[in-house]
């Protein structure tokens, strides 16, 4: 497409500031609870004496922390955080963003510049105090542990006569019974259109593929092909050069018998 | 938004609201302040990922199908890397870099990786403020690095190693982006045979200099191949790499071949190397020059028609090669102002043989070297004054500056000798390298014996091979600039007593193609041949001849 790729600059040419703030991870897992139109909650931005001051306050039914297990902990989150300002200086910081719509036509636009970025911090309060202690017990608790049983484990590897995948195999091997030689013509057709689809093969390859006795199919590769160590550790067997003809379309050449 | 009017402090309050099922997903896009980007002024971008790294797991590996391939291949191959337990990562699309490329073609391009381990402790927010005068936020999906790319070429890690190892000796460091362009030529496409002037100007980025000496002219290159078998013998690689030294100023393509084989030989001749070498001055030499020239055209040109020796030769020699067109640009260069091509093409022409042309090439270069520098020497003969100076100076393993003055003047000789042979036409521009006040000194030297050697026909082109070849010498070497014959030993006895750690220097491995086993036997073969007389100097068992 060629629209793919081509990047949407409206933000830039207008100019469009933006603030980047960091925040908490328990924060903003609280906004991902918000409901409705997604209402989080206040920032307040005031001048006190010529220094700007910017708190955010959290709504009220956003403070509940789920604990483990998504079920309330007794903590609540709180509620006012005050953002520490800062500037941008020694980079330049756009903002794109990738849209994909089901009619999969991903346009990236660039939104804006960041004109100010900023760390929202929780006031201290005893709120926070818990949920910090929270958190720190959840993360201490170890991802290992150990447990004693009771009783012996005895549910595994009981002996067996003759375990259940050996008796299909031998069923399997029986009903396809040994291999009868096909004629001779119809193994060569055969032989010719596998080679033509790869160069070497191992013989217990051909063997599958043919479905012929390794002697019989031994004597007649003996006849078309070449056995080469070829180097490489597996033992392969490829056509003989006059019955080549890898370049393009193949051509088979066929000995009458 | 209530307002609260207060004393001291007036804040406003903004509702603050997560928008919840947008499908953007938002980045940040960061850039160094030092690349000074305005994103205001961009007028179009595109950006995409770069899909390099992406392998096709199990495409990777050649073969698909029919010949060469096993049966089963791919499955044998993953279960034994499962076995090692090796592990390939996966290939996310989504943490693969941009490419931003802003203003079109030509404009900057930047590429943008991300950086990790934003999003694990603090989530990001993009805070805007909506027209309502609410604010929203938005989570920061990724970070991303954008940095500016670099248009102009660089050097790959050994090469600038290998610079820097020689910034001491190297005077214009310009030339060493124009050889590394011109060796990539060399090694390039074949098709990029229009060299020509073309390729010699898009080249040189220096000096402008117009006209790469490709353009190559049949007629010559047919001239000059009579002439040339003879010699090149000259001072085998010796000379060579003096020449290449010669090449400093990075007169284009010269320039930079002779730097190239500066580079690629890697010769370091040691001043005393040069004491005994005594320069031929016989007529012959020109063919030296020629076979340089030829040897350039060989790799340059496709179309100049290339004599068997040339075409063996060609691979060995893709250093002398370069230098040779160098060579063949510089004297051009020299010549004509930089638009006579037909040097280069002449003198690949006429160094049919390929051994001397070697030695020829680099003598031409340094000759070229040398009168790029003067560009005084009028077209005299081809230049041959100018080749000798520039011969001097492209000496390759001779650092630019260092070469001894006595060294110069005779490798000036030398050059002239190899000027003489030449067919180059079109004269002197030859060595638009030597920018060196010696090369300019040995170029008075030269320029007395210019005149002398004309033995071609065609005017052989200044700075074509510089090295002095003898004009019996090697005719026909096939490859690499020193050809380890029973010939070549002999010279090297006849002019001086030798010992045999000497004579392997001569003939370095890298020259004759053979590996120093190989070398070592050969040469006892020949000195068995040969058998010289042996005498100890300073307790050192020295050979010699007598003849």
């Amino acid at each position: 497409m060629s629209e793919k790729g081509e990047v949407d600059l409206t933000g830039a040419k207008q100019n469009t500031g933006v603030w980047l703030v960091k925040v908490p991870k328990y924060l903003s897992q609280q906004w991902a609870k918000a409901s409705g139109r997604g209402e989080v909650g206040k920032l307040r931005i005031g001048k006190n004496q010529g220094k700007a001051e910017v708190e955010f306050t959290l709504n009220e039914d956003l403070t509940m922390i789920d604990g483990l297990g998504d079920k309330p902990s007794g903590v609540q989150a709180p509620r006012d955080h005050p953002f520490t300002m800062q500037t941008v200086g020694g980079q330049t910081l756009a903002v794109f963003t990738e849209t994909q719509s089901e009619s999969s036509k991903d346009r990236i636009s660039l939104e804006g510049l960041v004109v100010q970025r900023a760390e929202c911090r929780p006031a201290a309060s005893e709120n926070y105090m818990k949920l910090k202690r929270l958190q720190i017990e959840e993360l201490s608790k170890p991802v290992r542990l150990s447990q004693q049983l009771e009783k012996a484990v005895t549910t595994n590897y009981k002996p067996v006569a003759n375990h259940s995948y050996n008796l299909e195999y031998d069923r399997k091997k029986k009903d396809e019974g040994k291999r009868a030689r096909a004629d001779k013509q119809q193994v060569l057709d055969m032989l010719f259109s596998a080679f033509e689809k790869h160069q070497y093969y191992n013989i217990k390859d051909l063997v599958d593929v043919t479905k012929q006795p390794v002697s019989y199919l031994k004597e007649i590769l003996r006849d078309i092909g070449i056995y080469n160590v070829k180097g490489t550790h597996k033992n392969t067997w490829e056509l003989k050069p006059e019955y080549r003809h890898y370049q393009g379309g193949e051509e088979e050449k066929e000995t009458d018998d | 938004m209530a307002s609260l009017g207060g004393s001291s402090s007036s804040s406003t309050e903004y509702i603050v609201r997560v928008p919840k099922n947008t499908s953007k997903k938002y980045s940040i896009m960061a850039f160094n302040s030092g690349d000074k980007v305005n994103c205001s002024s961009w007028t179009q971008a595109r950006m995409e990922r770069d899909m390099s790294n992406r392998r096709m797991y199990g495409v990777e590996e050649t073969e698909e199908g029919a010949a060469g391939s096993e049966f089963g291949k791919k499955q044998r191959e993953e279960a034994r890397r499962k076995k090692f337990g090796i592990v390939t990562r996966e290939f996310k699309v989504e943490d693969q870099p941009w490419i931003l490329k802003v203003n079109g073609k030509a404009g900057k391009r930047f590429k943008g990786t991300k950086k990790g381990g934003v999003t694990e402790n603090a989530s990001y927010y993009i805070f805007t403020q909506c027209p309502d005068g609410a604010f929203e936020a938005f989570p920061v999906n990724g970070w991303y690095n954008f940095v500016p790319q670099a248009k102009h070429r660089t050097l790959t890690a050994e090469e600038a190693e290998e610079e820097w190892g020689r910034r001491n000796k190297v005077v214009n460091h310009f030339s060493i982006m124009l050889q590394r362009r011109l060796r990539e030529q060399e090694r390039g496409p074949d098709d990029d045979d229009e060299e020509g002037e073309k390729g010699g100007k898009k080249k040189k980025k220096k000096g402008g200099r117009g006209g790469d000496l490709r353009i190559h002219d049949l007629e010559d290159d047919l001239e000059l191949s009579s002439d040339e078998s003879d010699s090149s013998g000259g001072e085998d690689g010796d000379s060579k790499p003096k020449k290449k030294e010669g090449d400093v100023k990075g007169k284009g393509k010269k320039k930079k071949k002779k730097r190239g084989s500066d580079s690629e030989a890697n010769e370091d001749s040691d001043d005393g190397d040069f004491e005994g070498l005594e320069v031929d001055y016989m007529s012959d030499e020109s063919s030296s020059e020629e076979e340089a020239g030829e040897e350039k055209a060989k790799s340059n040109k496709e179309a100049v028609p290339k004599g068997i020796d040339e075409a063996s030769e060609s691979e060995e020699e893709s250093e002398e090669e370069k230098q040779n067109e160098e060579e063949g640009k510089e004297e051009e260069e020299e010549e004509e102002g930089k638009k006579t091509p037909v040097q280069t093409k002449k003198k690949r022409d006429s160094s049919g043989e390929s051994d001397t042309s070697e030695d020829s090439d680099i003598d031409g270069e340094a000759a070229s070297a040398l009168f790029m520098k003067k560009r005084t020497p009028p077209k005299r003969g081809g230049g041959r004054g100018s080749g000798g100076s520039s011969r001097t100076g492209s000496r390759p393993g001779t650092p630019s500056i260092d070469s001894a003055s006595t060294s110069n003047t005779l490798r000036a000789a030398a050059s002239k000798l190899e000027q003489g042979k030449r067919h180059v036409v079109g004269g002197s521009s030859e060595s638009p390298a030597a920018k060196r006040l010696k090369m300019e000194s040995s170029s008075t030297a030269v320029t007395t014996q210019s005149p002398a050697p004309s033995g071609k026909s065609t005017p052989q082109p200044p700075s074509g091979k510089s090295t002095p070849q003898p004009p019996s010498g090697k005719s026909t070497p096939s490859s690499s600039d020193v050809q380890l014959t029973e010939e070549a030993v002999r010279r090297y006895l006849i002019r001086k007593p030798m010992t045999t750690k000497d004579l392997l220097k001569k003939f370095q491995t890298k020259r004759t193609g053979l590996s120093s086993e190989q070398t070592v036997n050969v040469l006892a073969q020949i000195l068995k041949r040969l058998n010289p007389e042996r005498k100890n100097v300073n307790d050192k068992m020295h050979f010699y001849l007598t003849e």
